[in-house]
C-alpha cells in the first residue's frame, strides 16, 4: 500500500505517543459524554470515539475526546485526524465535518477512503448519542 | 468436451487459481466444492473432488501463506489410479524439502528460481516421459521443447536458476537446521504473548514460513509498525481484493484473525540478532495496537465480541 507520508507519520505519531493523541476512553455512562462505535471486526476496521462536552450558548463544545481503532493504518490515522478537528468545536460545526477533509489531510488513496467515511460515521453516532442524554 | 479442472484445496495459491481461470475456456467448468483442513489438501478431499470429467489434479507442494505441506503421494496414489494427471505448484519447495522426481508421484511439477535465491524471471516445469503427458504451447512458433515451448532460452536465466538449486541441494541440512532452531525460538517466544493463533500445523510443515494471528490488532497496521521488517500479512487491507486470506477461511479461521495474521520468514541469510531484534520489535508493536483497539479494550471489560451486534459499514 502506497500511502502518504502524512498517513504514515500519522499513523507512527499515534502509536508511539497515544496520550497525546488522545487515545483513551471516558466513562460512556457520564451524562456529558457521548460515545460512537462503527465498523465490525470482521471488516477489518472497529472505531471507537468519544466526546466530552459542555453548553455554551445555544450549543455544546467539545472539549476533550478519546478515541480508540482497530484497523489499517490509515484507519487509525483517519480517526487520530478527525480527534485533532473536533476539539473546541460546537456540535453543528464538528456535524458538518465531511469525510473529503480527512482524505485531503491525508492524502488517502482511493481504496482507503471508506476509512474516512467511517470516522465522519463515529463522529456523528458519539454527537447522537451525547445528544440523546440532554 | 466437458472436461473440469479441479481444485482440490481451498487454500491453493491465487495466482495459479487467477491463471487457471484465465486459461479455462467455456468447454470448462471449474468444481470448488472440496474440503479443508489443517493438511490443506487431504487426500480425501482430492478423491471426493474428482469427477468422471475430471483430466488434472493440481495443488501446491508447501503451501506459500502456512508453510503447510501436502500429501503429495498420497493424493498422487489417487491420481494415479484413476488415470488423472497430476501437477504439483513446488515453488515453495526447493531447498526446504528433498524432491525425488523419481519417487514422487507427479506428473507436471513446477519451480521457480527466485525462491531458492536465484534469478527473477526463470522457472522450470517437469514433464513426465511415463507414462507421458502431452500438454499444448502457449508460447508458439518454432517449437521448441518438443513443441512444448516456443523461443530461445535465456542461458544465463537457466545458468543462475541450476547453480541456485545445487547450492540449495548442497546446504539445505545445515540451512533448514538453522532456520528450524530460529522458527522454534520465535514461536516459543511469541507463544508468550496473549491471544496469539498459529495457523497452520506445526507437525506439518516447513521452519522457513511461520503464520500466526495476533487477535484484537489489524494486519496491515502491524506491517506498519514492522517497517523495518519484512512480513505479509493475511489481511484484507494488503490486498487488491479487500477480502481477507483465503487460506486462513478455509481453514475455518473467523474473519477477524485472518485480518489479524501476519507471516514471518526465515532464510539462509537471516541471523539470530535479526529474530531477537524481530521478537522485541513485535512485542512492543502488538502491545501498542491493542492499547489503541477497542477491540482488546472490550476483550479485557470481558465482553464476547461474537455476542456484539456491530454497524457494519
Amino acid at each position: 500500500m502506497a500511502y502518504s507520508k502524512k498517513v504514515v507519520d500519522k499513523f507512527e505519531d499515534t502509536l508511539n505517543n497515544p496520550q497525546a493523541f488522545k487515545v483513551g476512553r471516558f466513562d460512556p455512562a457520564e451524562l456529558n459524554v457521548g460515545t460512537g462505535m462503527v465498523g465490525a471486526p470482521a471488516c477489518g476496521d472497529v472505531m471507537k470515539l468519544q466526546i466530552k462536552c459542555e453548553p455554551k450558548g445555544n450549543s455544546h463544545v467539545i472539549k476533550d475526546v478519546k478515541f480508540k481503532t482497530y484497523g489499517c493504518g490509515s484507519a487509525i490515522a483517519s480517526s487520530s485526524e478527525l480527534v485533532e478537528m473536533l476539539i473546541g468545536k460546537t456540535l453543528e460545526e464538528a456535524k458538518a465535518i465531511k469525510n473529503i477533509e480527512i482524505v485531503e489531510a491525508l492524502e488517502l488513496p482511493p481504496i482507503k477512503i471508506h476509512c474516512s467515511v467511517l470516522a465522519e460515521d463515529s463522529i456523528r453516532q458519539a454527537i447522537e448519542d451525547y445528544e440523546s442524554k440532554q | 468436451m466437458n472436461k473440469q479442472i479441479t481444485f482440490n484445496s481451498k487454500s491453493e495459491n491465487l495466482n495459479i487459481v487467477d491463471s487457471l481461470i484465465e486459461e479455462i475456456s467455456a468447454n470448462f467448468k471449474m468444481s470448488d466444492d472440496s474440503y479443508a483442513n489443517i493438511l490443506i489438501a487431504l487426500t480425501e478431499a482430492v478423491n471426493n473432488a474428482i469427477k468422471d470429467s475430471t483430466i488434472l489434479v493440481s495443488v501446491m507442494h508447501i503451501n506459500n501463506e502456512l508453510g503447510t505441506l501436502n500429501d503429495i503421494d498420497g493424493i498422487g496414489k489417487i491420481t494415479r489410479e484413476k488415470g488423472i494427471f497430476f501437477h504439483v505448484d513446488a515453488a515453495q519447495s526447493t531447498g526446504k524439502v528433498p524432491i525425488d522426481l523419481k519417487k514422487l508421484p507427479v506428473d507436471l511439477m513446477s519451480f521457480s528460481a527466485h525462491k531458492t535465491y536465484g534469478p527473477k524471471g526463470v522457472g522450470a516445469l517437469f514433464v513426465r516421459r511415463k507414462p507421458r503427458v502431452r500438454i499444448e504451447a502457449q508460447i508458439h512458433g518454432g517449437g521448441h521443447e518438443r513443441g512444448m515451448r516456443s523461443g530461445t532460452l535465456p542461458t544465463h536465466q537457466l545458468v543462475g536458476m541450476g547453480e541456485a538449486f545445487r547450492i540449495a541441494k548442497e546446504d539445505m541440512k545445515q540451512d533448514i537446521a538453522k532456520i528450524k532452531r530460529f522458527h522454534d525460538m520465535f514461536l516459543d517466544q511469541v507463544n508468550d504473548i496473549e491471544h496469539v493463533y498459529l495457523n497452520g500445523d506445526v507437525a506439518n510443515k516447513v521452519p522457513n514460513i511461520l503464520n500466526v494471528s495476533f487477535n484484537f490488532v489489524e494486519g496491515e497496521s502491524l506491517i506498519m509498525g514492522l517497517k523495518d521488517i519484512a512480513v505479509s500479512s493475511g489481511s484484507a487491507c494488503t490486498s487488491a481484493s479487500l477480502e481477507p486470506s483465503y487460506v486462513l477461511r478455509a481453514l475455518g479461521r473467523k474473519d477477524e484473525l485472518a485480518h489479524s495474521s501476519i507471516r514471518f520468514s526465515f532464510g539462509r541469510f537471516t541471523n539470530e540478532d535479526e529474530v531477537l531484534e524481530t521478537l522485541s520489535i513485535l512485542k512492543n508493536v502488538v502491545e501498542r495496537l491493542r492499547e489503541l483497539s477497542p477491540l482488546w479494550e472490550m476483550h479485557l471489560d470481558g465482553i464476547d465480541l461474537d455476542t456484539v451486534e456491530w454497524k457494519t459499514h
